[in-house]
């Protein structure tokens, strides 16, 4: 294994972690993905992806649309189930056993490209939702948090609005908020900006920023490579369901090695 | 639409004769309408004779229920009237409660301006009640009508003082109340002589009540991953929703006894208001199924994601959108339900519309084709009974459709 403090310093050098299951970050591993293939019938999505993810690292996932990014994350939390290999997430194997899955749920919080608000409640209810109903939070409790979210996410004065009365950035950064109210070890996020304006994209980029910063533990699938460039420990490019370059962010501004990757890069930058 | 107000005249001209088509259309229409209006106006106030209907009030409010136990029904009334005014008063308490949470405390209103709300809310309803009043020739009615009145407000006055606790306890109060008090008040004749408007008001408010439940663990069942539920589910659902309505009422009241022994069968009207229940919560488990699959994906996906337990997904995020998506729907099914309880004619009872097409028989009135001011009154009756349900459906939808997207 190496050291963490060695993969942070060659990382800011560039250089190519060409396995993925090298850990970055502050060192211990928090998501460790090995060996999994997942099946939409007799199509294969994923195609034996091994990836560690160590504590307070942030990676990036880019790729081609329909790549396998969202089905990566989304297994990660069980809203797919893998069909071969394993994933454990804070010492926790996923397995068919409910506790398991609702352990790993309750330490990894999710953010949507179409945000998934819920509608019929108002942004405070929204985010108490959770810890009231899953982590038995009293209601004052969990509205003081909450409140102390919407601060962090810079929005309190909208705690008494629905959803749909907010923009698109607003939406998202309550989608943030709600996330973090479980107090989640870990955050995927698939696409958080591909649904803005391009107006409202930095404010939620820069929420995520800020939370990258207080060393929280993040996947985020994004083309944002300003973000990724900024604040990404390694960033993972996938194409047809593998994962084909890890590296960091600079390392893929200078010197890509795959020709697919070259190919990608020069569309979206 | 021009915000500066209009004159009269300049309204007219907009909106009725902006062109040749539209004067063409509005002259057609004011025809129309006159016409039926006056129609209308000349028979309720000129051509008819509503003797019919006053000979035989009693009868159409409550068919042949013997005289010296009509104060059964009353009490029955005041019972279902008191304790409508209490959960009505623990709902709204909580609604204020809710709202000074969320910081937009509903200010008290006046007694004046509360009469007047209610009055535009439920205007159909009252005028029926006056009419009723003016027709009857005794005092009584005027004596029920208040005590049902001062009922339902005391109800609502006690619910409104309730400690929150104690609140949540009586919501149990509508469906325990039923099987303890009620036979009680009913005493030995049960419901099996009750009659008129009286008698479609109870099947139509108790299948009401109990399809609704019935529906939602039906839909649920069908989307349930066990296979002997679901499929369970399907059974009764698709069964119910083939046989004729007409079929099953005329099966509770004769067919059931060749399968069960007589006696071991509840009463008649108990069996024909189970067979409404079944066929309309066959009907309310495929609105709400539409309902639920109108729920985006991604509502389920995030209270996933963010631990919810099933049934607390369910309850919590996926109803609440399902059912206010189908209102309408349902309504429209409870309506349906409300008319369709005049099929228990053909198994002898004598409910509303019956008692409509008898009276024209009876001695002093046969002959004399008095058959549209009965038909009329008992229309009447069905039709207030829907607009009120209809309007109160749009009220809900408007309440929760607050800052929906
Ligand atoms: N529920 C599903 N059923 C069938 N195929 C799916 C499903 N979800 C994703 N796929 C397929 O899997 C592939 C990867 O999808 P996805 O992970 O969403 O890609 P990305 O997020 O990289 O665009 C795509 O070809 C997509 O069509
Ligand atoms: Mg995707």
């Amino acid at each position: 294994m190496t050291e963490p403090a060695d993969a942070r310093d060659e990382g800011s050098e560039g250089a190519v972690f060409a396995d993925a299951t090298v850990v970055g970050g502050s060192g211990d591993v928090m998501i460790e993905v090995f060996g999994v293939d997942k099946f939409f019938g007799d199509f294969q999505a994923l195609k034996g992806i091994d990836l560690s993810v160590g504590r307070q690292e942030v990676i990036v996932v880019i790729g081609p649309s329909g790549s396998g990014k969202s089905t990566l994350i989304r297994c990660i939390n069980r809203l797919e189930k893998h069909d071969h290999g394993s994933i454990v997430v804070d010492g926790v194997e996923l397995s068919d056993d409910i506790r398991a899955i609702q352990a790993i749920r309750r330490e990894t919080g999710m953010v949507f490209q179409s945000f998934n608000l819920f509608p019929h409640l108002t942004v405070l209810d929204n985010i108490t939702l959770a810890p009231r109903q899953v982590r038995k939070m009293p209601r004052q409790e969990a509205e003081a948090l909450a409140m102390e979210l919407l601060a962090r996410v810079r929005i309190p004065e909208q705690a008494r609005k629905h959803p749909g009365q907010l923009s698109g950035g607003q939406q998202q950064r309550v989608a943030i908020a709600r996330a973090l109210a479980m107090q989640p070890k870990v955050m995927l996020f698939d696409e958080p900006t591909s649904a803005l304006d391009p107006e409202m994209i930095n404010e939620v980029l820069d929420v995520m920023k800020e939370l990258a910063r207080e060393g929280m533990t993040m996947i985020v699938v994004t083309h944002e490579m300003g973000f990724a460039r900024e604040v990404a420990d390694r960033v993972v490019f996938m194409a047809e369901g593998q994962i084909v370059e890890v590296g960091t962010p600079e390392h893929f501004f200078t010197r890509p090695a795959e020709e697919r990757t070259k190919l990608f890069l020069s569309q979206i930058l | 639409m021009s915000t500066a107000p209009m004159s009269p005249a300049t309204w007219v001209r907009h909106n009725l004769f902006r062109n040749r088509r539209d004067a063409i259309t509005t002259v057609i229409a004011a025809v129309v309408v006159g016409w039926v209006v006056f129609q209308t106006l000349r028979f309720v106030f000129g051509t008819a004779r509503w003797e019919v209907v006053r000979a035989n009030l009693t009868l159409f409010l409550v068919g042949r229920y013997p005289a010296d136990e009509q104060w059964r029904i009353v009490a029955v009334l005041i019972a279902a009237a008191a304790v409508a005014g209490l959960v009505t008063g623990v709902l709204t308490k909580r609604r204020r409660r809710a709202a000074i949470a969320d910081d937009a405390p509903l200010p008290p209103l006046p007694f004046a301006r509360r009469l007047g709300l209610i009055g535009a809310r439920y205007w159909p309803a009252l005028v029926l009640l006056l009419v009723l009043l003016l027709l009857a020739r005794t005092s009584t009615p005027w004596v029920v009508a208040g005590a049902v009145i001062v009922a339902a407000v005391v109800g609502r006055l006690v619910g409104g003082a309730l400690p929150p606790k104690v609140g949540i306890v009586l919501y149990a109060l509508p469906v325990v109340l039923p099987f303890v008090a009620l036979p009680f008040l009913t005493g030995p004749l049960g419901w099996d002589d009750w009659g008129g408007m009286m008698l479609t008001i109870l099947l139509a408010t108790v299948s009401m009540i109990a399809c609704f439940p019935l529906g939602l663990l039906l839909a649920l069942g069908r989307r349930s991953t066990l296979p002997a539920l679901r499929g369970l589910s399907i059974g009764v659902i698709e069964f119910f929703r083939g046989v004729p309505l007409v079929a099953l009422v005329l099966m509770s009241d004769v067919g059931l006894g060749f399968f069960f022994p007589r006696d071991a069968l509840p009463g008649r009207v108990v069996r024909v208001t189970i067979a409404f229940t079944i066929f309309t919560a066959a009907y309310v488990a495929e609105i709400v199924r539409g309902g639920l699959q109108s729920v985006p994906r991604g509502q389920t996906e995030a209270a996933q994601a963010l631990g919810l337990p099933p049934v607390r997904m369910m309850a919590l995020v996926v109803l609440p959108q399902a059912l206010r998506n189908v209102i309408p729907a349902l309504v429209g099914q409870f309506i349906s339900l409300f008319k369709d309880t005049t099929l228990v004619f053909i198994i002898g009872f004598l409910d509303v519309l019956s008692v409509a097409d008898n009276v024209i028989q009876q001695p002093d009135f046969r002959g004399q084709g008095l058959f549209a001011e009965s038909l009329v009154f008992a229309a009447a009756l069905f039709w207030v009974g829907a607009y009120t349900l209809s309007r109160e459906s749009q009220r809900i939808e408007r309440r929760l459709g607050v800052g929906s997207r």
